[in-house]
């Protein structure tokens, strides 16, 4: 009798672990918008695979990262995992812990660093650790018209005037071509991110990195001004030639703006993140959807430089629950989640369900997406980052808006940055 | 218990079994609002003495005043305080004159003139921030309703929020459409104290139209007017997500109001004892211009009789 | 002859009327309509072109999190509205009727804490707010609203009470009413203009606030404003839902302005003596 009991008793406690390895509640502070209030429907089953509950607040990432201030610090967090946009990274990274240190999780595995499309990763370094795992892949890519393209007289004139085959432009001198070429045919050759904000920071980045140089570069862990003047001289100007093919109020272009100018079929070609392509394709928005081709972005002259963007999700190091954070952030990570989250708007950091060829066809910008993050190139890294982009996107837009010389402009972009430094 | 004497001491009588009346009324304002708020202020006082920034809050320096001498040294500061100043003398006049008139207009009675008033005030009611993104919209080169009609009028298609000096005229515009309903009723509630019988005399020797605006109206709405204009002030001042949405500050910084600078400090970059330090001399400068518009205005003190 | 006269002019005053309301609520009319348009024809499309949809609408009203949040704001509006005005009405009489030291003091006092700005103030309640575990509770958001409408309301009832005859005052008190008679029954009414107004003002300055609501609160005592901010999107507004949602929360300030307009009562001050 004993013994049965004894089994029974063990078999219970079995049961037990099995069914609800944890009993606790997690607290999850994520950016707002369709994927992540697509994940709430995910949390029941996450539920009643592991017994966690996870109450997770979503806010809009112009306001997470104040929350993130004010309840992280080093010894107290009322939140076990938030995500974080990766420019931030630096300036949050002590208060982070290291991915490596992460548990390896009882329910949901932790996933190989190789499982990421490539580059990935880097959106969670700073000081040579990675302190977080990047969530989605939000890069650069490229959108161009492909039946603009495929018109056989555009192409015939393309051909008898530039001399090579019109195509997506794979290049920035067959940028420049082809947006000159349909400007004059009355579209609007490109479309610029002009506005006040990280966008513009990204545009400038995206110019200076191609053609060889970048404002600040971590040399032997301290940062410094690394601006090349000559060929930041370059890309203002290249930038300047473009403008002269993009829709009036060009100086003052948001996403709003670019999406309703691309959305009507005014423009050939622009760059675009992959969390806005649903914009373009939904026909009930967009006059052009279906007639989109997705691509990398075009080459500079030294090298491809995709400015990427990935929200990073980070464990603070104050927090009590690391065990069940961890399952929380593996659960969202694992293919099955990812999966289901595709179809509400989800930008895969897994390589796996980029390439997947299933979701390539109706997502063709997931194989853009991967190729585009082979060349990711990052904004600078920098703990006091806002202040920074702010210096370099101020006298970027002042540059390529003609208000002052180019010259002028990145002088005064340097002297700033390295007065920033000192600080 | 009482003083006989003069009208002066009438109002000390008491009967509140000894204890003085005054407080009585006073007491719970004065508790509720100093129990919620005299940590933060104080607080905020001891944050604008700090170099601290919040992510790094165990590293903060204690550095006195050296932040309120980097505030006067701080271009941007001066000229966000510039912007503001100019944004407040030249909106809020408006305001109150077009309220002004719009209240003496709808003075009326009668359903239509009730439901009137109410819809006036929707542009007050609604949602800030989405005051400005309409505006935004409507300013829009192309489609926008505003630009349509400002090029119908002469004035050519133009990005207008993409000019400084535009974009500036543009943030007041908005305020003030948005605002002077606001003006309006509140000296519309004020005209109904004005005594019927002043008026009546007036009419009966013969006042014109004007002179009873002039002479009798005005006067005795002045208490009313100043204290619409000192509510008006105190959120003028911080006006933040309307011009948020519209301009974020620019184009450059041609319409970075304090407030926005105030939030870039605070909550972009994360300077929290910088942007304390503006909290402190916005408080001054706002004290000033309050007794300023309070002067003779606005009495402490019921009337004689 | 007067008759016609007077009629002309009431008719040219309502056509003014007319005029002044169509210019002035051009822009909310443009609001109520994109309410019911689709986002690309609200941004693309000229300001005249109109195909309604209800889809907006229904993605809004299908929002579990906007309508809680839209709850939560009614609830906190109503009780911050309410203790504002009874707090603010009493103190507001205090230092109007009376003489007392300390008495402007204080009411600068007021005025100040109303001024500093609230992003000086949220980080410090903040903390406070998380030690008396008062952070993401409806008590919270409330107490928090009342910190500036109590002096709002304090500021905005001072010209109405000080404009009150102290004949009133005199013959009460002759009468044998208590302080707290005199206040309740003879100028509470009397400052009703005044009262409307505060009130109007003081809910819709809880009802828009976005800061204190947006930091003090997590899931559970979100409020209107935050939740419309999410339909801003981290890079385009959503057109269509922002102004569906804003559409609506325009609905329950209009209906208490209207409701409580008649209270406004002309003439009230004069008067009364004579009676």
């Amino acid at each position: 009798m004993k013994r049965v009991l004894a089994v029974l008793f063990l078999l219970g406690l079995l049961g037990i672990t099995l069914a609800a390895p944890y009993n606790t509640t997690i607290r999850v502070l994520a950016w707002d918008d369709a994927l992540t209030q697509a994940l709430k429907a995910g949390l029941p089953d996450f539920e009643k695979a592991t017994g966690i509950k996870v109450v997770l607040e979503l806010v809009p990432s112009g306001n997470l990262l104040q929350k993130i201030g004010v309840s992280v610090s080093v010894n107290k967090t009322d939140y076990d995992l938030v995500t974080v946009d990766e420019p931030f990274i630096p300036s949050l990274a002590h208060l982070m812990m290291p991915f490596d240190r992460w548990g390896s999780g009882k329910v949901f595995k932790k996933p190989p660093l190789n499982v990421f499309a490539p580059n990935a990763f880097e959106a969670a370094q700073w000081g040579g650790v990675f302190v977080g795992m990047p969530i989605n892949a939000n890069v650069y890519i490229w959108i161009t018209r492909k039946d603009l393209i495929n018109d056989p007289k555009n192409k015939s004139e393309f051909k008898s005037k530039y001399g090579y085959d019109l195509s997506v432009p794979k290049t920035f001198k067959q940028l420049r071509d082809m947006a000159e070429f349909f400007a004059s045919k009355g579209i609007y050759g490109f479309a610029p991110f002009t506005k006040q904000t990280e966008g513009s920071t990204a545009e400038a980045i995206f110019m200076f990195e191609a053609f060889g140089t970048s404002p600040l570069t971590v040399e032997g862990g301290k940062v410094v001004v690394s601006l090349d003047e000559k060929k930041a001289v370059e890309a203002i100007n290249f930038y300047k030639e473009l403008l002269k093919f993009a829709p009036p109020g060009a100086l003052d272009m948001g996403h709003a703006e670019r999406i309703a100018a691309f959305n009507q079929g005014k423009v050939f070609t622009m760059f675009q993140w992959p969390a806005l392509v649903p914009q373009h394709e939904d026909p009930n928005n967009s006059l052009v959807a279906g007639k989109i081709v997705y691509s990398a972005p075009p080459v500079g002259p030294v090298k491809g430089s995709a400015i990427r963007g990935c929200w990073v999700l980070a464990m603070p190091n104050a927090t009590k629950n690391k065990e069940a954070a961890v399952e929380f952030a593996y659960w969202w990570a694992s293919l099955e989640t990812g999966q289901k989250l595709i179809p509400k708007g989800f930008t895969p950091a897994r390589a796996d369900l980029l390439l997947n060829p299933n979701f390539n066809k109706d997502r063709p910008w997931f194989k853009a997406i991967f190729d585009s993050m082979r060349n990711a190139v990052a904004r600078p890294r920098f703990i006091r980052y806002p202040e920074a982009s702010q210096i370099i996107r101020d006298n970027w837009l002042a540059a390529i808006s003609g208000k002052v010389t180019p010259e002028e402009a990145v002088r005064k972009m340097k002297n700033d940055l390295n007065e920033l430094i000192k600080k | 218990m009482t003083s006989t004497s003069s009208l002066r001491n009438k109002r000390e009588r008491t009967n509140f079994g000894g204890a003085s009346p005054h407080w009585f009324f006073v007491a719970p304002a004065l508790v509720i609002v100093f129990a919620i708020l005299i940590f933060p202020v104080l607080y905020s006082i001891y944050m604008s003495t700090y170099d601290w920034h919040l992510f790094y809050s165990i590293d903060k320096k204690f550095v006195a005043f050296k932040n309120f001498v980097e505030l006067f040294k701080d271009s941007e500061f001066l000229h966000s305080l510039w912007l503001q100043f100019g944004f407040v003398v030249i909106a809020l006049p408006i305001e109150t004159i077009i309220g002004f008139f719009v209240a003496l207009l709808l003075n009326r009675d009668g359903k239509f003139y009730t439901v009137v008033r109410s819809l006036l005030l929707l542009p007050v009611f609604i949602l800030p921030v989405i005051s400005g993104l309409t505006w935004r919209l409507l300013l829009q080169p192309e489609y926008g309703m505003v630009s349509f009609f400002l090029e119908k009028m002469g004035f050519g298609v133009k990005a207008w929020l993409a000019e400084p000096d535009f974009a500036y005229g543009m943030v007041i515009v908005q305020d003030v459409w948005r605002m002077w309903p606001f003006m309006f009723m509140f000296i519309y509630a004020g005209l109904s104290g004005v005594p019927r019988e002043m008026l009546e005399a007036a009419e009966i020797d013969g006042a014109s139209f004007w002179k009873k605006v002039f002479k009798i109206i005005l006067p005795q709405l002045r208490p009313t007017i100043a204290t619409a204009l000192l509510l008006r002030l105190v959120d003028a001042l911080r006006i933040f997500s309307e011009v948020y949405v519209m301009t974020g500050g620019g184009p450059g910084n041609s319409t970075m109001l304090l407030s926005l600078y105030v939030n870039k400090q605070a909550f972009e970059f994360f300077n929290i004892g910088y942007a304390a330090a503006m909290g402190v001399v916005l408080l001054i400068i706002a004290l000033g211009l309050a007794f300023f518009i309070v002067g003779g205005n606005i009495r402490f003190e019921g009337e004689r009789g | 002859m007067r008759r016609i006269k007077k009629r002309i002019i009431s008719l040219i005053i309502v056509i003014i009327t007319l005029t002044v309301l169509i210019v002035e609520l051009m822009p909310i009319l443009v609001v109520i309509t994109s309410g019911f348009k689709r986002d690309i024809d609200i941004w693309a499309r000229g300001p005249f072109y109109f195909k309604p949809t209800l889809e907006s609408y229904k993605q809004v009203l299908s929002n579990r999190d906007l309508l809680m949040s839209l709850k939560n704001s009614l609830l906190v509006g109503f009780i911050s509205t309410f203790i504002s005005i009874i707090v603010g009405a009493m103190a507001s009489y205090g230092l109007t009727r009376y003489v007392f030291k300390f008495k402007e003091t204080i009411a600068y006092m007021f005025l100040s804490f109303r001024m500093i700005p609230q992003i000086s103030l949220v980080i410090p309640l903040y903390v406070m707010f998380s030690f008396l575990k008062l952070r993401d509770t409806l008590t919270g958001i409330v107490l928090a609203h009342i910190s500036f409408n109590i002096p709002y309301v304090i500021w905005l009832l001072l010209p109405f009470f000080a404009a009150v005859p102290c004949d009133y005052e005199e013959a009460a008190r002759i009468d044998g009413a208590t302080e707290m008679q005199v206040f309740w029954k003879i100028f509470f009414p009397l400052v009703s203009p005044g009262l409307v107004v505060a009130s109007v003002f003081a809910f819709l300055m809880s009802w828009n606030e976005f800061l204190y609501a947006l930091i003090l609160s997590s899931v559970n005592a979100k409020t209107a404003p935050v939740a419309v901010n999410g339909l801003l999107g981290q890079y385009a507004p959503k057109w269509g839902q922002l102004t569906a949602a804003g559409t609506i929360m325009l609905i329950p300030v209009f209906i208490i302005t209207l409701t409580l307009q008649k209270y406004i009562i002309k003439g009230l001050v004069s008067g009364g003596i004579k009676g």
